[in-house]
């Protein structure tokens, strides 16, 4: 078992009165999806903000790779490897592929941008992701919606990042675009990247997680392996199961024991 | 070709108009590709007058072909000649529902003959998979726990008000096998038997060009052959089954203590990157794998047997010592051992499978226009 690439450790974040993450835990590996499901409100997409540099937490430290790091900005983030996708592709409808996947990064040659390198780049992440864009000359607008989740996917891609996060990222698709963003973020396991997988839709997580944390009002609410049934999951989301202690592992009468989980631990998880 | 692909369906003077072309250069277009199998033409009458309808060949009708698996789903599309027009693999939540999933496959199958530029009505029959037993003439999955939530699901009652199209169910290891036997490779032999390694363990029989289901759909699931009297409790309730061996889930826990939690494609990955307990799992599945298929090979004597699921994709990791212990124990004959093979078509075998049936049915009820 790998150590983890990135831990939060006791990580608070209020905005205001709210409390939206309260003493979290949690530890990220690579060639691992973690999923992270919760209800609305239960604080995924701020835990995808801290781990991506968009929020900086009010408590707690972030490990990286077992040292702690700090990370101020999305830019600071990207440089220790990890990059995010969040629901809002922030994508250029009028810009091609191509524009879009280099959008603030293009390659320089000279004081020129490198089409042809740049093109033959996108190409290759795009391949690596198995994806079906017809061209990368054609602006975004006219991709379906799983086709620009790749582009942005692909984008994230750009300088080999060890972790990913996607917040919410099979929202508003329609089937067949969902069962493309599954295959690609079975890919991206499959090449070894540390996948973030945050929605509030538990069936699709589970098509492709290999650990799932519960969220709860801001709380870790229970800890999973990705084949728990559906129905454990739902109790820990609607709170029908409280966890043993406050931040320990959530307790179903039956199923499956929940994976170890270390209440306030700060050394590493064993197994 | 394009303004024909566009409109669905017109008429040789129309498509003149659409393309600015003069008619007899659009008939001369015409016949050629009609000759190539591109295009497909019918008489009708516009204003009275006769006329050529065009259309594209796959005009014919599409069938859909659904195969579920335990961990995923998978869609294909073909036209009336089994060329495959659309394909796409879907993963699935452990556990899944038979209402959504059933729901999730009927979207997935409209969007797909959107996608081709088809009407809903041309979609003439849709065949279905599913990894329990099945019995067939009620469409009904004909056990009680081994897929859950999906006991006494009707398939086909659901998909058919769903897509509008008639609809037959098979166990997905059947049509597994009879693919292997029309196109895959086991084409030319008669008794095939094919094994379906994956997240659960299948076995389909072809006897005659024809699939063995027995009394209530149960032929053929060599998953369940008992291979310990004392062994743990099967999800059917017996004990020490197959697929209490070999089955992804006890493979991966097995694994699980010193790895992590793996999926079934890293462990063939990592066996042939040559770590050694993921080659011991899986030369221990295929000895238990070659024990069941003896006592098969021993009751039916096929020419041929195929392996096929994902595991099948370890290669000679998982048939080579599958081989030895299937001739330990069969009974040695003049014409040699049997041959073992893997699947030719991979992890498309069972959804071709379900395409082939779903075209025999339109073939018997008559809504295919022409006896292929």
């Amino acid at each position: 078992m790998s150590a983890p690439v990135l831990s939060l450790r006791g990580v608070s974040k209020n905005f205001g009165g709210v409390r939206a993450l309260v003493d979290v835990d949690v530890d990220v590996r690579e060639h691992e999806v973690l999923a992270v499901v919760g209800d609305n409100g239960a604080g995924k997409s701020t835990l995808a903000g801290v781990i991506a540099g968009a929020f900086r937490p009010d408590g707690g430290e972030v490990l990286l790779d077992g040292a702690p790091v700090v990370l101020d900005s999305p830019a600071a983030a990207r440089t220790h490897g990890i990059a995010a996708v969040f629901q809002q592709l922030a994508l250029v409808d009028d810009l091609d592929v191509v524009e879009n996947v280099f959008l603030g990064q293009e390659t320089l040659r000279g004081p020129f941008l490198d089409e042809i390198a740049m093109e033959r780049e996108a190409w290759g992440l795009l391949d690596q992701l198995a994806a079906t864009v017809p061209s990368v000359r054609q602006p975004v607008r006219t991709l379906s919606g799983g086709q620009r989740q790749v582009v942005a996917v692909a984008r994230a891609l750009l300088g080999a990042p060890r972790v990913l996060v996607l917040d919410e990222p099979t929202a508003a698709l329609g089937v067949r675009q969902t069962a493309e963003v599954l295959n690609l973020i079975e890919k991206l396991r499959e090449r070894g990247h540390a996948v973030v997988l945050i929605s509030h839709q538990a069936g699709d997580l589970q098509a492709v997680a290999d650990r799932i944390v519960v969220l709860r009002l801001g709380r870790v609410h229970g800890e999973f392996s990705g084949d728990t049934s559906y129905e454990d999951l739902l109790a820990a989301m609607t709170g029908a199961v409280r966890p043993a202690r406050p931040g320990g592992p959530a307790r179903a009468a039956s199923g499956p024991e929940p994976r170890e989980r270390r209440a306030g631990g700060t050394g590493a998880v064993h197994r | 070709m394009s303004a024909v692909q566009q409109r669905g369906s017109l008429t040789q003077i129309e498509l003149a108009g659409v393309t600015g072309l003069s008619p007899a250069t659009v008939s001369n277009i015409v016949k050629e590709l009609t000759g190539a199998g591109v295009l497909h033409t019918s008489p009708s009458t516009r204003s009275g007058r006769r006329a050529l309808q065009v259309t594209l060949a796959r005009n014919l009708g599409l069938v859909a072909g659904v195969h579920f698996g335990s961990r995923s789903m998978r869609v294909a599309l073909a036209d009336a000649s089994m060329r495959v027009l659309a394909d796409q693999r879907m993963p699935l939540a452990p556990d899944h529902r038979a209402d959504t999933g059933l729901q999730r496959a009927a979207l997935l199958v409209a969007e797909m003959v959107a996608s081709v530029d088809a009407a809903p009505d041309e979609l003439l029959a849709v065949g279905v998979g599913v990894p329990a037993p099945v019995d067939v003439r009620a469409g009904s999955i004909a056990t009680v726990g081994m897929m859950r939530g999906w006991d006494g699901v009707v398939v086909p009652e659901v998909l058919e008000a769903e897509l509008g199209a008639p609809v037959t169910v098979d166990n997905d290891a059947n049509l597994g096998a009879l693919a292997e036997t029309r196109f895959g490779a086991a084409v030319g032999h008669d008794a095939v038997a094919y094994l379906r390694v994956s997240h659960g363990v299948g076995g389909g029989l072809v006897l005659g060009g024809r699939v063995v289901h027995g009394r209530a759909g149960v032929a053929g699931e060599i998953g369940h052959v008992t291979i310990d009297e004392n062994g743990p409790v099967c999800r059917c309730g017996n004990r020490g089954c197959l697929e209490m061996y070999v089955g992804a889930g006890v493979l991966l826990s097995m694994l699980s203590e010193s790895r992590g939690h793996l999926t079934l494609r890293d462990v063939i990955a990592r066996a042939q990157e040559g770590d050694p307990g993921c080659r011991r799992v899986l030369f221990d599945a295929g000895q238990h794998l070659g024990v069941a298929a003896a006592n098969l090979c021993n009751l039916v004597d096929p020419e041929i047997v195929v392996v096929g699921g994902q595991l099948a994709e370890a290669g000679e990791a998982l048939l080579g010592p599958l081989r030895t212990a299937l001739e330990q124990r069969t009974v040695p004959s003049t014409a040699g051992p049997v041959q073992v093979v893997a699947s030719e078509l991979g992890s498309a075998a069972e959804v071709r499978g379900a395409l082939a049936v779903a075209l025999d049915l339109a073939r018997v009820s008559g809504s295919l226009g022409v006896s292929a």
